[in-house]
């Protein structure tokens, strides 16, 4: 019997189309594809891709997938909609209304606690019960674990039906004797319940942070362990027969950057809950590395936001502050910040009469006035159209706009406006894009870097509409627009490896560190990184274990984290770690205290990731002959060569050339004004620009001169 | 001095719509990039972790125009700093209350200015200020809470040029830095705030660069125009034309005896057809004379620009809904609309020098809630009542090793009830401002936090109930000193429209214990003993509406929420219960209930309910001529 090909597949779900990319791992030919998204049943959507890119490469059938990673919403999706099922919280005594004072702050302006609504909190007050038993700051029991009343706990929880709980006691990270006591008693007493505790979910110290994160994993485990289940079964029928024995590696998409198999992901959910936007910034960090730029902002535009991501040293920067709706997360994950900015964004007068652009959305459906069904306003998308600047129509053809309906409604805001319909338009994306550019300036400054030295890297459906207005307004240099910029996230969950993260916090003035303890600490942490390898079949010689440190000056309630070099740990290699400390508080804050006497460090987190590595489809460098549309699964139908596309609502529309993406080998230079068309994304260059395809197949679009562009 | 003014003829009616919102978007995007680079750098925990601190834009008309949060003034820069002379690089600074223009309250407060410079000339301003550790003065923390004079409450730095044309000046950050007792977070919280600004600055520039000084200033005056409009399309047309009194009081001012030191305001909203236009004239005429203790504010100074400020965000309560009330922007297009009319020199509100001012937020906070009541007069009720949210409350001492330690934090309270929901428990008026983990505090100071829960039936009683206080209690592991700087002790946060009032902040050491005894709300230096617990409860929300209208399964809720005790059930919303929380079936008795409910009298005729302390400081009365909603007899 013919050995099966090898096609390894990343499929990632977004809101309004799943995304395919499918890479034979013997031949390198790599295919990409699109499927609408199925929000009711998340799976039927993932199959339909699967089978869908399967198709575009001739011959293959489910038999020769090797391995499938997946990109998914569903955890995302679930904290958006803040669809928590019933869910308990168990914690220590005097600390039952932890979740209702919360951190006491109210978001926003001055003066708003007086209106203020505070949402409802994630799990009510009478399904919080709380046990005896109390730890201090180094772990050591200050009053025992209160047995009895655990176990009454446990009988309260079962006797009421509630089979999702959060356990969250003080000090925990420090000691998770009573919280292993506790999932203890609940397997005893209530041997249904899904139980999360805060020492494994997140053993970091703050309190009410650590006790939301945990509740945040119950809370999606029941939902993500059914799907993820679901697809692990149905990807099992496609391996049949003689087959049979081989399972089908399922991968799941973690928002720290690593890849995790789907047995071990369903044991910490919260880790998914940024996976599709995680795996977009990992493969346009990879993409951008290798064309030759490592500092990168990632720019994702989809059909209802915009994703933004900062990428130094060809690594995405990771954020243990953030969150998803209303839930804060503290699992390390890709520092991704969302703006309302996307095709389906609404243009709409405020009470004020001012013009604003989202964060409202159309979304897929009704969509934007041009899809035709049903939609009343004016959106990002229907400018574009409106100006020539996306032809009339989407995916290479497969879906006809209705330009006239987009037209009618920018001459309707332009006239309360009382402006023409092209300056309306432009307008509308003017807006659009200062919005997208002031994200890209905060997670910048956020991070104490100046937005003018990174390389713009757009992709997502929408994400190049706007490039040349963003390089603009920002004063970045240059941009990258990787080949099927459509596909970006799909490709970089191609890219991946598995990676767990693991966190200790154990605090402790440099000057009284106590370094057996602390070489004590990371030998548990490792442990912990290699027997989750090894389940997930790496063999120890392929073990990357990456140690990393959180300090801080004495006093500052926030920590700078730094690497922690391999090998024994002596004085002399922490005093390397205090040392790298200062110099990146240096280069965060601008200042140190590096030989003051009076400022003493402290060491806060203790962390080790383990990664297993795995095999990355190379980007290869393009011969001459071959334009990268070769990677393009459906090149669109002929259009025609030329447009009149208005960029600068003064000058009206001009003839301009369109050109097919496709068509273009290495080496070709393009100067603005011009369009450039793919299946599924379109680049405008606008006058003042130019493009060149690299040896890579990007087009790297540059400014020729001072021109200022479109201008509101 | 600075009359309000605009910047182009027709007050920016033929500014660029699309470039009025980019404008706008930068002005809030460079705000919070600048707030962000302080949060980043800044050592204060005041800073830091209360979050008190704010960044402000301004125009060269030294409007506000940025909408989020209350901000200074840059007025008293313009008035010793002639625009003409400034230079790029020039940094200003000041924190003399007395020398603000009513835009600093006390020294803590440390505000640096920047001017934006584009094609030459002076064309904004960035400006922020921070709550800073130390600036010296008599005690830690340079709010000392007997202060009589402003001498004892640090180092008063007038406006000064700090940064000249990019070059720091040496000597006087050498002055300012000997006179803190934290000299080193001093050093680097200034050092931040200069750099944001700066570089905030240089941001702002690059929009007039790019779009053109006369352009973008239009912008200014239609983003102003527009608030100013918004306000009185959706807040005045709220209030009926006509006139209102009402009042409310600090209780002590560490000084003196506990007393009812009172603040009040005449509302009056003029017709559109007055004189001088329509708007909002608040007249202080009646607010009690200058304190001895810290609690006075600096008001009567630039017509009031600051307070018109700081007060009018209270003013978005009159919106449609909540989700409106929250888009409001408060910039200075809501000056226009106020009038504001200050006693002679020597009130709490126009205070001499130099009078103490550290803990005037007894002033400026009350002022907050004598604003909503007196609303709450002309709008039948259709406003929140009271809350209260910041006080100061920590230990001090030495730590394990012997080290000296000072932990101070600012508690909020809850919220008062809302003609639409219940008020919050815990909450805090400064956006972003946080309390203090149990695991961060813990490992940093020697004591434990026993418990951080709801301080029960704190919350006042109505058809909307008050938001709750903390109950905190902390168990001190070292001898130690409890200080607190506190409002409302004695009188509690209001209740309105026959809501109930809630309960004050109250401070317990060793509660059923031996040693057991209330600490006084201004406290600088209570002993502790180790083992001894201290048990620190904050305000209540006031409620709002009659509790007897309250729906039943809400209090039936309240009480599973362990929010309202089963005895207050009864007593404050007449609910007759059946069963118990702890057998998983409470409920209530609907006919019992009934008739309790029926048989009630009206507790009182006055509008307003203050609480038991009012009477107690009041002679015996139990409310105020003004709590009347008729008190014209």
């Amino acid at each position: 019997m013919e050995r099966p090909r090898r096609i390894r597949i990343g499929i990632d779900t977004g809101g309004t189309f799943t995304d395919v990319v499918a890479l034979d791992e013997d031949s390198g030919q790599v295919v990409t594809t699109k499927t609408p998204s199925t929000p009711a049943n998340p799976a039927d959507g993932f199959l339909a891709g699967i089978e869908k890119v399967l198709g575009l490469l001739e011959g293959a059938s489910g038999e020769d997938v090797s391995a499938v990673s997946h990109g998914t919403t569903v955890a995302t999706n679930q904290l958006l909609e803040g669809k928590v099922d019933r869910l308990g919280f168990v914690t220590t005594e005097g600390y039952d209304a932890m979740l209702e004072i919360a951190r006491q702050s109210v978001p926003d302006g001055y003066g708003n606690s007086y209106f203020w609504v505070k949402p409802p909190r994630i799990v009510p007050r009478d399904l919080v019960r709380s046990v005896g038993g109390r730890l201090d700051v180094t772990g050591a029991e200050v009053r025992p674990f209160d047995e009895d009343g655990a176990r009454a706990v446990a009988r309260w929880f079962r006797d009421r039906g509630v089979d999702t709980l959060g356990v969250c006691f003080l000090h925990a990270y420090a000691d998770p004797a009573h919280e292993e006591r506790m999932r203890e008693i609940l397997a005893e007493e209530h041997p249904q319940a899904v139980v999360s505790i805060s020492s494994e979910v997140l053993r970091e110290y703050r309190e009410y942070e650590r006790a939301m994160t945990t509740l945040v994993d119950a809370a999606v485990k029941p939902r993500l362990s059914a799907y993820v289940r679901n697809i692990s079964a149905r990807l099992a029928g496609y391996v049949s027969g003689d087959a049979g024995e081989r399972r089908v590696p399922f991968y799941v998409m973690k928002s720290n950057g690593g890849v995790l198999s789907a047995d071990e992901v369903v044991h910490q959910p919260i880790t998914t809950v940024l996976s599709g936007p995680a795996a977009g910034a990992l493969g346009a960090a990879l993409i951008g590395r290798v064309a030759g730029f490592d500092r990168v902002l990632t720019c994702d535009g989809g059909g209802t936001s915009t994703d933004v991501s900062v990428v130094v040293d060809g690594v995405p920067t990771l954020t243990t502050e953030g969150s998803v709706g209303a839930f804060p997360s503290k699992i390390p994950m890709i520092d991704v910040v969302t703006v309302g900015a996307g095709g389906g964004s609404i243009a709409w007068l405020s009470p004020e009469g001012a013009l604003r652009v989202g964060p409202h959305s159309a979304g897929a459906d009704p969509g934007p006035l041009c899809y035709a069904k049903g939609g009343a306003e004016v959106t990002i998308t229907d400018a574009h159209v409106v100006l020539g600047r996306i032809p009339p129509h989407l995916l290479g053809g497969e879906i006809p706009l209705d330009v006239d309906a987009a037209r009618r409604g920018v001459e309707g805001l332009a006239g309360k406006l009382g402006l023409s319909p092209e300056a309306a338009a432009v307008g509308v994306l003017e807006i659009s894009a200062w919005n997208q550019a002031n994200a890209l300036r905060q997670v910048t400054v956020k991070r104490g870097l100046d937005v003018r030295d990174f390389t713009l890297t757009t992709f997502g459906g929408s994400g190049s509409l706007l490039l040349c207005r963003l390089m603009d307004v920002l004063g970045i240099p240059t941009e990258l627009q990787p080949p099927d910029p459509g596909n970006v996230s799909a490709f970089g969950l191609l890219t991946v490896d598995v990676k767990n993260d693991y966190v200790q916090t154990q605090v402790s003035l440099d000057t009284a560190l106590d370094v057996d303890a602390l070489r004590t600490a990371y030998d548990a942490l490792t442990t912990r990184a290699r027997d989750a390898l090894l389940r997930e079949g790496f063999a120890e010689e392929d073990h990357v274990f990456r140690r990393t440190a959180d300090l801080r000056y004495f006093g500052q309630a926030f920590e700078v984290r730094v690497p922690v070099p391999d090998g024994d740990l002596d004085r002399r290699a922490l005093d390397g770690v205090v040392a790298a400390f200062h110099a990146e508080h240096r280069g965060l804050y601008g200042y140190d205290f590096a030989g003051d006497p009076g400022q003493q460090v402290e060491w806060v987190n203790l962390r080790v990731s383990g990664i297993g590595p795995i095999t990355r489809p190379g980007i290869r460098r393009l011969t001459g002959s071959a334009a990268p549309g070769s990677r393009t699964a459906a090149p669109q139908a002929d259009g025609p060569m030329s447009r009149a596309v208005c960029f600068d609502a003064d000058q009206g529309y001009v003839d301009t050339p369109v050109r097919r993406r496709a068509d273009l080998v290495p080496g070709t230079n393009l100067t603005g004004p011009v369009i450039i068309e793919e299946y599924g994304s379109t680049v405008p260059v606008h006058p003042g620009f130019d493009a060149t395809v690299d040896d890579f197949g990007n087009l790297l679009v540059r400014r020729t001169g001072r021109h200022e562009g479109a201008r509101a | 001095m600075f009359p309000y003014g605009h910047l182009t003829e027709d007050a920016g009616a033929s500014a660029d719509p699309v470039l009025v919102e980019i404008v706008q978007g930068s002005l809030a995007s460079v705000e919070a990039e600048v707030e962000t680079a302080i949060a980043r750098t800044s050592r204060s925990p005041m800073i830091r972790d209360a979050h008190d601190f704010r960044a402000g834009i301004h125009d060269r008309l030294l409007r506000k125009l940025t909408g989020r949060s209350y901000s200074a003034l840059v007025h008293p820069v313009a008035r010793d700093f002639p625009l003409e002379e400034m230079r790029p690089g020039d940094v200003f600074f000041h924190n003399d209350v007395y020398r603000s223009e009513g835009g600093i309250g006390h020294l803590p407060d440390l505000c640096v200015t920047v001017p934006v410079f584009a094609r030459g000339r002076v064309v904004a301003f960035v400006q922020a200020f921070g709550h800073h550790d130390d600036i010296g003065g008599a005690v830690p923390g340079s709010m000392p809470s007997a202060a009589t004079t402003v001498f004892e409450e640090g180092l008063m730095v007038p406006p000064i040029r700090l940064w000249d044309a990019g070059v720091p000046n040496r000597a006087a950050l050498s002055i300012m830095t000997r006179n803190s007792r934290m000299p080193e977070s001093l050093a680097a919280d200034l050092d931040a705030e200069c750099s944001a600004c700066l570089m905030g600055a240089r941001r702002l520039g690059e929009l007039f660069e790019r779009y053109g000084v006369p352009q973008v200033e239009a912008c200014f005056d239609a983003i102003l125009e527009r608030t100013t409009e918004t306000y009185r399309r959706e807040i005045l047309a709220k209030i009926p034309v006509g006139s209102w009194v009402w009042e409310d009081y600090a209780e002590h001012d560490g000084v003196d005896q506990p007393r009812l030191h009172t603040q009040r305001i005449r509302l009056t909203h003029t017709a559109a057809d007055d004189p001088d236009g329509e708007r909002l004239v608040l007249d202080f005429d009646g607010t009690g004379p200058q304190a001895k203790g810290p609690i006075n504010h600096c008001g009567d100074y630039s017509d009031g620009v600051f307070l018109k400020k700081w007060l009018a965000p209270i003013l978005r309560n009159l919106a449609d809904t909540p989700e409106r009330m929250a888009e409001l922007d408060v910039n200075e297009g809501v000056v226009p609309l106020i009038e504001m009319r200050f006693p002679e020199p020597g009130t709490l509100l126009t205070p001499v020098f130099p009078a103490p001012t550290n803990a005037r937020t007894f002033v400026i906070l009350r002022l907050l809630g004598v604003l909503a009541g007196v609303l709450a007069k002309a709008v039948d009720g259709r406003m929140p009542a009271d809350q209260e949210t910041i006080r100061y409350t920590g230990v001090y001492g030495e730590d394990a090793e012997g080290r000296p330690y000072l932990m101070r934090e600012v508690l909020g309270g809850g919220s008062g009830g809302r003609y639409y929901a219940d008020g919050e428990d815990t909450i805090h008026v400064v956006p972003d401002s946080r309390n203090l983990p149990t695991e961060f505090t813990e490992a940093r100071f020697p004591f434990r936090v026993e418990s951080l829960s709801l301080a029960v039936d704190s919350g006042g009683a109505g058809r909307f109930r008050g938001g709750l206080g903390y109950e905190k209690q902390i168990r001190m592991l070292k001898d130690a000193h409890f200080m607190s700087i506190a409002d409302r002790s004695i009188l509690s946060c209001w209740g309105v429209k026959g809501g109930r009032a809630g309960r004050p902040f109250q401070v317990t050491i060793d509660p059923g214990g031996p040693g057991e005894r209330e600490v006084d709300a201004l406290a600088d230096a209570e002993p502790v003993a180790a083992g001894e617990v201290i048990r620190i409860r904050t305000t209540g929300g006031g409620g709002w509406g009659d509790p007897l209208e309250r729906d039943p399964d809400l209090v039936v809720r309240d009480v599973v929420w362990r929010k309202v005790s089963p005895e207050a059930a009864l007593a404050d919303y007449g609910v007759v219960l059946t069963g118990t929380v702890d057998a998983d079936d409470l409920g209530y008795d609907v006919a019992a209930t009934a008739t309790e409910r029926g048989g009630r009298a009206r507790a009182t005729e006055a509008f307003f309910d203050r609480g038991p302390g009012y009477a107690r400081l009041a002679g015996g009365t139990p409310y105020a001529d003004v709590d009347l909603l008729d008190d014209t007899r």
